[in-house]
């Protein structure tokens, strides 16, 4: 018998830190920026840069928790944590939150493709289709998906950059502003707004055992602060070449803001055209790879809550779960109503659930060590 | 359950599988099930959208209004939407699609909803109506004073084929005759109108600057004014020059190339443009000076309630023609001083000639509502509301003109 070369072991820091980025940025940067300009309004960017910071404490104090328990996840320590309901619960808190993303992103791929590209074809078809190659991906083992994602964040993101970054031929920076005064409420509730955007960190609760080994805590979290960094700067160019080329009263008209920005660049003396069917190319990698990562992790999360050594069949088990999921939300409001329910849910997670697993955990080791006396 | 395992283990099965399911795969691949052949498409390249009892056109008979007519259930005859078609099949015609001539036909209709229009239109074409190439949209002013932007350009700003920077321009004859234009080139009018428009930052007289589709609906979203180029045609002469103002969607009046110039030259938009002048010194000899690159700087300023702006320009460029010009030593400074300073006066002239228009009008055409809003953002909140109608009339310009003249050309 062969070894599966492809089951990891081990991974380094700066595999993790691509994995987040890859993993966070997904259907969400066409997908969020109205809502978030039509609440922040000029602030956008500030409330980019808060949620990037906000974020990533989230994602450090995670750190620090996965750091106690080497070698297990969330799904084997939560229940030692919280008892053996309350961590259940826990784990289908997590499980969820990869689930509503999962779910959103298909629903909202599978509308944006149709009306750019596709306007005849049903939107279920393609997310049919892409749930098939998706889930395909998600049944492989852990090497693959991070070699892909590897693979990605080098070339669909160059690509996707590239041409979105031909959109500041029509930037105006006037429209930028006033920057000052900012309706500081709008953009507070802004940057919690943009966990949408942001999410996909908590992987690290899964993935850590496959780090630990290699780094110090102090290191990884510096790591992490170079991802969080790169994803700040990415949704700050999106957001502030919106508002820049559209307005923001512009863009809170559009239904999908970046696509109509690359929709009015013209690349004087060329041939190309049309640049906003080059973004969807290179944007549909960009999401299948969030997407495929996200599925492999809830097939992972099933597995192990129910101690079994395979999560192939949980992926498979998911797939028309995830399908009727999506489908339901059949309209732009039912939508908007999953993408904020998971917006609490996952910041409930972040702020309420990771710090309370910290101090219970802390309080728990600190009584055993009392009780040895 | 045994025989099962190692039926699924047999090489020969996995083989058979293996091969199956590559001819389902290929069979599901093999290309597009909904594909559709360029010469199975009707191109549209122009839309030209007339009130529904103009741009019937003399020869017409009674009967060809009749048939391109349709029974509308719901609303009134507003509007005549018409269409140039490219033909990709050779004409038989001797006119028709030779060498470096495009070939076009035109078809029309009535009614009120754009897209019921449309769909009433496939009744005249044996191919699919395609959006996706549609260079130009015009609208003639008859139809617009009607009622409004909104009505005509909705359809065309959700519709996802319609490009984003497909020129939009009005017309005071009927927009339909222009889709008829052969021009000397041989190319549509369609093309040959966006193509001129794209030439705008080479003439002063065509406002080439945010008057695409898209601009359109930002201006809209942002309660802004919407500036359109006018089009003129007498007999086989069609020129650009000039502009409409819109505001709130609806038709404020029409501006002549002198104040569009200005516009232009307010917003910093010049790349091109040429200023003649008197010279002074010897009367009915006319100065031209070209214009090579040109930056603006408008600043508000706000005293108790009064309002002012401050206008900084700076010009480089060339004198390119001079009829007296033996008559001036451009050899030495003095002279050139002196001509950059006849230059700064006929620009600041040629502002507030527009300034004054825009401010008859009542329409803030050169965005100097958005820099209060930028720059004193707790007046801009209390005089937005009435800005277009009190405030902006009043307000008045100071303006600063640099210019550089670069050199005289190849003689002295």
């Amino acid at each position: 018998m062969m070894a599966n070369l492809e089951a990891k072991s081990y991974m380094t820091p700066w595999q993790l830190a691509i994995v987040v980025f890859v993993t966070c940025v997904g259907a969400q940067i066409l997908l969020s920026p109205r809502s978030l300009i039509a609440d922040a309004e000029h602030g956008a960017g500030i409330s980019v840069v808060i949620g990037g910071v906000l974020f990533y404490s989230a994602t450090c104090l995670m750190l620090v928790l996965a750091k106690k328990y080497p070698d297990e996840t969330i799904v084997e320590y939560a229940p030692r944590i919280f008892g053996k309901i309350g961590g259940t619960l826990v784990v289908i808190w997590f499980n969820m939150l990869f689930f509503l993303q999962v779910i959103q992103i298909f629903y909202g791929m599978g509308k944006i493709i149709t009306f750019y590209m596709f306007d005849r074809t049903p939107p279920e078809v393609v997310i049919l289709a892409l749930l098939a190659v998706c889930a395909y991906c998600a049944v492989q083992d852990w090497g693959t998906i991070m070699r892909i994602q590897q693979f990605m964040f080098f070339v669909a993101y160059s690509i996707l950059i590239l041409v979105w970054l031909t959109s500041i031929l029509n930037l105006q920076p006037e429209n930028l502003l006033p920057l000052w005064p900012v309706n500081i409420k709008a953009v507070v509730g802004g940057g919690l707004s943009t966990w949408n955007m942001y999410a996909g960190y908590e992987c690290v609760l899964l993935l850590m055992p496959l780090v630990y080994r290699q780094v110090s805590l102090g290191s990884l979290i510096k790591i992490m602060g170079a991802s969080f960094g790169c994803l700040i700067v990415l949704f700050l160019l999106v957001i502030v070449i919106i508002i820049g080329v559209l307005t923001v009263d512009g863009a809170k008209n559009l239904l999908y803001p970046a696509l109509i920005v690359i929709r009015s660049v013209e690349l004087p003396g060329t041939f190309i055209e049309r640049l906003e069917n080059y973004l969807l190319i290179a944007w549909i990698p960009v999401v299948f790879d969030t997407l495929a990562a996200m599925m492999f992790f809830m097939g992972e999360i099933c597995m192990r809550h129910w101690r079994q050594a395979d999560h192939r069949p949980w992926v498979l088990f998911l797939v028309p779960i995830i399908y009727v999921g999506s489908i339901l939300l059949d309209n732009q409001q039912v939508y908007e109503m999953a993408n904020k329910f998971t917006m609490w849910l996952g910041l409930a997670f972040s702020f309420i659930a990771v710090p309370l697993s910290l101090s219970l955990s802390w309080w728990q080791k600190r009584k055993a060590g009392t009780g040895c006396g | 359950m045994t025989d099962m395992g190692g039926l699924i283990r047999n090489r020969i099965f996995k083989r058979w599988t293996g091969c199956i399911l590559i001819l389902i795969l290929s069979i599901c691949l093999s290309g597009c099930w909904d594909r559709r052949e360029l010469q199975e498409r009707h191109f549209v390249l122009a839309v030209a959208i007339d009130k529904a009892d103009e741009g019937l056109g003399a020869e017409r008979g009674k009967d060809v209004d009749r048939v391109e007519d349709f029974v509308q259930p719901h609303g009134s005859k507003l509007y005549r939407l018409s269409f140039q078609i490219l033909q990709l099949t050779p004409s038989n015609n001797s006119e028709g699609a030779g060498r470096g001539n495009t070939s076009t036909s035109v078809i029309s209709t009535t009614g009120e909803s754009m897209l019921e229009m449309i769909w009433d239109l496939q009744g005249q074409s044996n191919k699919e109506l395609w959006f996706d190439h549609v260079q130009t949209i015009i609208i003639s002013d008859a139809a617009a004073k009607q009622g409004g932007l909104q009505p005509i350009l909705d359809f065309y700003h959700r519709n996802e084929e319609i490009r984003w920077l497909t020129k939009v321009v009005i017309t005071d004859g009927e927009a339909r005759d222009l889709l008829d234009y052969k021009p000397p080139s041989g190319e549509a009018s369609g093309l040959f109108i966006a193509n001129s428009l794209r030439m705008y930052a080479k003439s002063q007289h065509v406002p080439g600057w945010h008057t695409d589709l898209g601009d359109i609906s930002t201006s809209k979203d942002n309660r802004r004014r919407v500036l359109l180029p006018r089009i003129e045609m007498a007999d086989d002469v069609v020129k650009l020059g000039g502009m409409a103002i819109f505001k709130n969607e609806k038709f404020v009046g029409y501006v002549d190339e002198y104040a569009t110039q200005g516009g232009k030259l307010m917003g910093g938009l010049e790349r091109s443009a040429v200023i003649t002048f008197q010279c002074p010194e010897h009367s009915g000899s006319i100065l031209a000076f070209e214009l090579f690159s040109h930056t603006t700087k408008i600043k508000p300023h706000v005293e108790g309630e009064k309002i002012y702006y401050t206008l900084d320009i700076n010009i480089r460029g060339n004198m390119a023609e001079m009829q007296c010009r033996l008559q001036h030593d451009t050899i030495k400074d003095q002279d050139i001083h002196k001509l950059e300073q006849l230059v700064a006066n006929v620009v600041k002239e040629n502002i507030l000639y527009s300034f004054r228009i825009f401010q008859d009008l009542k329409v803030d055409a050169s965005f100097f509502g958005p820099k209060l809003e930028i720059y004193e953002p707790q007046v801009w909140e209390r005089v937005k509301d009435h800005w277009d109608d009190e405030v902006f009339p009043k307000t008045s310009l100071i303006i600063s003109v640099n210019v550089v003249i670069e050199g005289v050309g190849a003689h002295q």
